[in-house]
């Protein structure tokens, strides 16, 4: 009877030590977990470039172009291939705003390829057919004071980088909060009295 | 005898001569017509605009929206070459301007829509974007009061309606005609060309445009008083 109470005892005693180190590798698993999700520390004067297409608003840049944003020397610059760099002083700009954007890939031939697609099969390829982008939006002030707006789309991710780029070298990040704002599919409406 | 004979060809000079007569009235009025237009266009080349950051009101419009209407809207009022300034907000060289109006936009309703489901369904998801355009002088008085819609309804990303808002607000500015010859007593008329049905389906139909004037609000009249010299016509 004793003897049976002590086996008992022991036994509970292995589940509760088997409970703790499950709980101590969950641990281990979220720290880990928590360590990579913390965004690593910017250096500010290492310069930085990515693939980004501009939508518009740059100085002395086409709309809707691919380039490659960059920044060095305290310059916001973006490159198209072949064309003079467009650049503005990353201390005259005044608010970074991220976004997110939901786009058909494919451009026009794709389009036309839908269309031609036979008994409306294209609409069926439209579905897969989508990417999620990230769009910056810049504002910056010119040498009057004038307010620009600039907008770039970017890889997703990619435009959170620009902006801890950017925010390391001393600009505001809006009132987002460096939260993407995301299109809901419910109407929103605001009524002027 | 010899009357009779003439009688034709009396007729025939008269039907001449009312047809000449008709058809120089007619080019008289045409001509009547563009002058105003052009006398109108030369006031409104003495007034400037300041264009004023995109107001989203309480909706939770995406900041690349806003961006993208501001400067759509300075490129498209520069195009319709009605004001001899476009300036931006807290542009320095305003103040030295003196027939300044300002624009204020403020966006009144905001659907969300999706460029995949446009393109799977064709009747669905359509970005709308309707905003509240106010034209006012320097102390505030408006002059023109517009609420514009601009959308993308088949093809285009979702930042198109952006663009087609933008012109959709400058084209309201256009053709809304100026009075008076002084700049200093100038004001905005907003005789609009209301659209009709078959003009707003004719629109939609052909590139997607759909100005609609939903309201003409009379707030310069009732902000101002009687006595207000600036005055708003349907």
């Amino acid at each position: 009877m004793h003897r049976l109470f002590v086996v008992r005892k022991d036994k509970s005693g292995c589940f509760g030590r088997h409970v703790l180190s499950l709980w101590a590798v969950l641990c281990c698993f979220g720290i880990g977990a928590s360590a990579q999700s913390t965004s690593p520390a910017v250096n500010p004067n290492a310069p930085f470039s990515t693939q980004a297409t501009h939508l518009l608003g740059f100085p002395n840049t086409k709309n809707n172009c691919k380039g490659i944003l960059s920044i060095q020397n305290n310059e916001l610059r973006f490159q198209q291939s072949g064309e003079p760099v467009a650049e503005v002083d990353i201390a005259s700009i005044r608010h970074v705003l991220l976004g997110e954007e939901s786009m058909q890939v494919g451009g026009v031939p794709m389009k036309i390829g839908k269309a031609a697609a036979p008994f409306g099969s294209g609409r069926v390829v439209s579905l897969f057919a989508h990417a999620k982008y990230d769009t910056l939006a810049l504002e910056y002030v010119d040498s009057n004071g004038g307010v620009h707006g600039a907008l770039f789309q970017l890889k997703k991710g990619q435009a959170e980088l620009v902006r801890n780029q950017v925010v390391a070298r001393g600009v505001y990040s809006g009132s987002g909060e460096g939260q993407a704002t995301k299109q809901s599919t419910s109407e929103v409406e605001r009524e002027d009295k | 005898m010899k009357t009779s004979k003439s009688n034709p060809w009396i007729f025939l000079v008269a039907a001449a001569v009312t047809i000449a007569v008709a058809l120089s009235g007619r080019l008289a009025c045409q001509t009547g017509a563009v002058k105003p237009s052009g006398e109108s266009s030369g006031s409104g080349n003495q007034w400037s605009v300041q264009v004023e950051r995109i107001d989203p009101g309480d909706l939770d419009l995406a900041h690349s929206f806003q961006v993208a209407i501001f400067e759509n809207l300075l490129e498209e009022l520069n195009k319709t070459k009605r004001f001899k300034y476009v300036l931006r907000e807290g542009d320095g060289s305003a103040s030295a301007i003196p027939d300044l109006l300002i624009l204020k936009t403020t966006v009144v309703k905001y659907t969300p829509g999706s460029e995949t489901q446009r393109a799977v369904t064709t009747v669905s998801g359509a970005t709308k974007l309707t905003v509240r355009s106010q034209l006012m002088t320097g102390d505030g008085k408006i002059v023109l009061d517009r609420t514009v819609q601009g959308n993308v309804r088949f093809f285009g990303s979702n930042l198109r309606s952006t663009h087609n808002l933008a012109r959709n607000i400058a084209k309201v500015i256009k053709e809304s005609q100026w009075r008076g010859s002084e700049p200093a007593n100038a004001a905005l008329t907003g005789q609009l060309k209301q659209p009709t049905p078959l003009s707003c389906c004719l629109m939609g139909a052909h590139d997607e445009k759909w100005i609609t004037v939903t309201e003409q609000r009379l707030i310069a009249q009732s902000m101002a008083g009687p006595s207000n010299s600036h005055e708003e016509d349907r």
